[in-house]
C-alpha cells in the first residue's frame, strides 16, 4: 500500500528541512506532476521516497522504516539466506558458474578464475529475480500464505511474479510469511539495492561459491528450462503476431 | 440519429478500404482491400437515399437488395478467411472454406434466391420494408428472405469467435489483442443479428445498432492490425536503415 501524504510531508520535512519541492524533485529525478499527482491523491509511492532518499544520502530502507506499515524493516538483524543470496544472481551468471567449475582443471589462469566470476555477476534484481526470490524462500505453502495475508488473489499473485514485479507491501507480507528478512523482496524487486538493504557486499558470490556442484548444476538446469519455456513462448507469440500482421496488415 | 451512425459507418468504411490502396499497388493483401471496399458498398447500398438511385438504375425491383445481401457474403466469406489465415485458426478455416461451409453458403444462397423470385418486389425501398408491408404473404416471406440474409454472416462469426478469443486472452502484444476483442465483439452482434426478428417493433433502432456496431468494430479492429503493421515496418525500415550505415 502507497505511503500517506501527511506522513510523508512530515517525513521528507526531516531529511530536507529547507528545501523546495521543486528542488527536491530536481535532486531526486523525480517529476514534479508525479509528486502532485501522488500528493493530492494522498498516496506517495514508495520508489518516490526511495529516490530522494537517495538524493539527499539517506539509506532507502531506513527511510521506509520511518512510515508505520514498514516499521519492521528497521530490524535488519536477520540477514539474508543462502538460498536468497543465489536467488539474485542472474541465470546466465549461474551458467557461467557452471562452466567455470567444470573447466577450473584445464584452464590455464585457475587462479584467476573466482575472481573474474566475482567481477561478473551482474545486479541483485536480474530478469527473473522476483520469481526466483519466491521459488528460494517457499516451503511449499507459502503462496498460499500471502494471497490469504496480503489478500491478493492466488493467480494475480502468480501473474506478478511471471511478470517479474511485485508491490512493495507484497514483498514484505511474502517475506513475513516465509519468516525471512524483510528486505530480500525490495532487492528483488530492484526497490533498493543490495547494499541499501545491509547485504555484505559479495555475499551473493560467497553463497554461490559455498554451493555443491551438483546442487549449483540442478539449479542452473532448472532456471536454463524456464528460460527455455519462456523464450519459446515468445518466440510463439513472435511467430502469431507475423502471421497476423502478415494476413491482415 | 441513424443516419448519422450510418453515414459515420459509411466514412470510417471507406476510409480504412483508402487506406488499403498503398497495398493493392504493393500486391499485398489485395483481398483485403476488396473487402472493405466491398463492405463501404454494402452500407452505402443500406442507406436510403444511395439504395434508391442504385435500385432505380436496376429497374426498381429490390434487385439492388439482393446485390447487398450477396455482397455482404462475399465481403465475410473472404474476410473470414483472412481473419482464420491470421490467426492460424485452422478449425475455423475448415469450417469456412471447408465442404460444410461452402454447403451452407450454397444453400442460403439458393433460399435467398428463391424467397426473392416469389416475393413481390415492385418498387424501391431500402430494407425493403414496403414489400414487407405489402400484405401478410409476403411480410412472411421477407422475414425469412431477411433470416437468410443475416445466417451466414453469423454462421462465419460464430466460426472464428473461439479463436478471437482466445486471442483476446493470449500473451500477444496489447494492439492486437485489442483488435481481436473488437473482431470478436463485432462476431458477437453479428450472430446476436439471428435475434432480430425477436426484437419487438418499438426497439427497430437496435437492428440498427447492432448492425453498425458489428460494422465499426470490424473496420477498427482491421485498422489496429493495419497500424500495427506500419509501425512494424517502420521499424525493420529503421533497423535495416541503421545497419546499412554501418556497414
Amino acid at each position: 500500500m502507497p505511503l500517506p501524504a501527511k506522513a510523508f510531508q512530515r517525513w521528507l520535512h526531516g531529511i530536507a528541512p529547507d528545501t523546495s519541492t521543486a528542488d527536491v524533485c530536481r535532486l531526486s529525478g523525480v517529476k514534479r506532476t508525479t509528486l502532485a499527482q501522488q500528493l493530492v491523491r494522498g498516496k506517495v509511492a514508495e520508489a518516490t521516497v526511495v529516490s530522494i532518499s537517495r538524493a539527499f544520502g539517506a539509506n532507502p530502507v531506513r527511510s521506509l522504516a520511518y512510515f508505520e506499515i514498514y516499521h519492521g524493516l528497521a530490524d535488519q538483524s536477520i540477514l539474508p539466506t543462502p538460498q536468497e543470496l543465489v536467488s539474485q544472481i542472474s541465470t546466465v551468471d549461474l551458467l557461467r558458474a557452471v562452466i567455470a567449475r567444470s573447466g577450473t582443471g584445464t584452464a590455464p589462469h585457475t587462479s584467476e578464475a573466482p575472481q573474474a566470476g566475482l567481477l561478473a555477476l551482474g545486479p541483485a534484481a536480474h530478469a527473473t529475480s522476483v520469481k526466483n526470490w519466491v521459488d528460494a524462500i517457499d516451503d511449499g505453502e507459502l503462496r498460499h500464505r500471502v494471497s490469504a495475508a496480503a489478500g491478493i488473489a492466488p493467480q494475480n499473485y502468480s501473474a506478478q511474479l511471471t511478470a517479474n514485479r511485485m508491490a512493495p507491501e507484497v514483498a514484505i507480507a511474502t517475506s513475513r510469511a516465509a519468516g525471512v528478512g524483510l528486505t530480500g523482496g525490495l532487492v528483488a524487486t530492484g526497490l533498493v539495492t543490495e547494499a541499501e538493504a545491509g547485504w555484505e557486499p559479495g555475499a551473493r558470490q560467497a553463497a554461490l561459491d559455498m554451493m555443491p556442484d551438483g546442487e549449483l548444476a540442478v539449479l542452473a538446469g532448472d532456471r536454463l528450462q524456464a528460460m527455455g519455456k519462456t523464450l519459446r513462448r515468445q518466440e510463439q507469440d513472435q511467430e502469431q503476431t507475423d502471421m497476423i500482421l502478415e494476413n491482415l496488415g | 440519429m441513424i443516419e448519422i451512425l450510418q453515414w459515420t459507418t459509411l466514412i470510417a468504411c471507406g476510409a480504412a478500404a483508402l487506406s488499403r490502396i498503398p497495398n493493392l499497388v504493393r500486391k499485398k493483401n489485395r483481398s483485403l482491400f476488396y473487402v472493405l471496399a466491398l463492405m463501404t458498398l454494402a452500407i452505402l447500398l443500406s442507406i436510403q437515399g444511395p439504395y434508391l438511385v442504385i435500385d432505380g438504375l436496376l429497374g426498381s425491383t429490390n434487385l439492388a437488395n439482393l446485390l447487398l445481401r450477396f455482397i455482404i457474403f462475399g465481403a465475410i466469406y473472404f474476410l473470414g478467411i483472412r481473419i482464420a489465415n491470421g490467426f492460424g485458426d485452422e478449425r475455423g478455416l475448415r469450417l469456412i472454406q471447408g465442404h460444410a461451409g461452402l454447403a451452407i453458403l450454397a444453400v442460403i444462397s439458393v433460399a435467398l434466391l428463391v424467397l426473392f423470385a416469389f416475393m413481390d418486389t415492385e418498387g424501391s425501398s431500402a430494407g425493403m420494408m414496403a414489400v414487407y408491408a405489402r400484405d401478410e404473404r409476403n411480410k412472411v416471406l421477407t422475414e425469412y428472405y431477411g433470416a437468410a440474409g443475416r445466417a451466414y454472416p453469423a454462421y462465419v462469426c460464430l466460426a472464428l469467435l473461439p479463436a478471437m478469443l482466445r486471442a483476446v486472452r493470449s500473451t500477444l502484444p496489447a494492439p492486437l489483442r485489442i483488435s481481436a476483442l473488437l473482431l470478436a465483439i463485432g462476431g458477437i452482434a453479428v450472430i446476436l443479428s439471428l435475434y432480430f426478428q425477436a426484437i419487438p417493433p418499438a426497439l427497430g433502432y437496435l437492428t440498427y445498432v447492432i448492425n453498425y456496431t458489428a460494422i465499426l468494430c470490424f473496420v477498427f479492429g482491421l485498422a489496429l492490425i493495419w497500424l500495427a503493421k506500419v509501425r512494424a515496418g517502420r521499424n525493420t525500415m529503421d533497423r535495416t536503415g541503421r545497419s546499412a550505415a554501418r556497414s
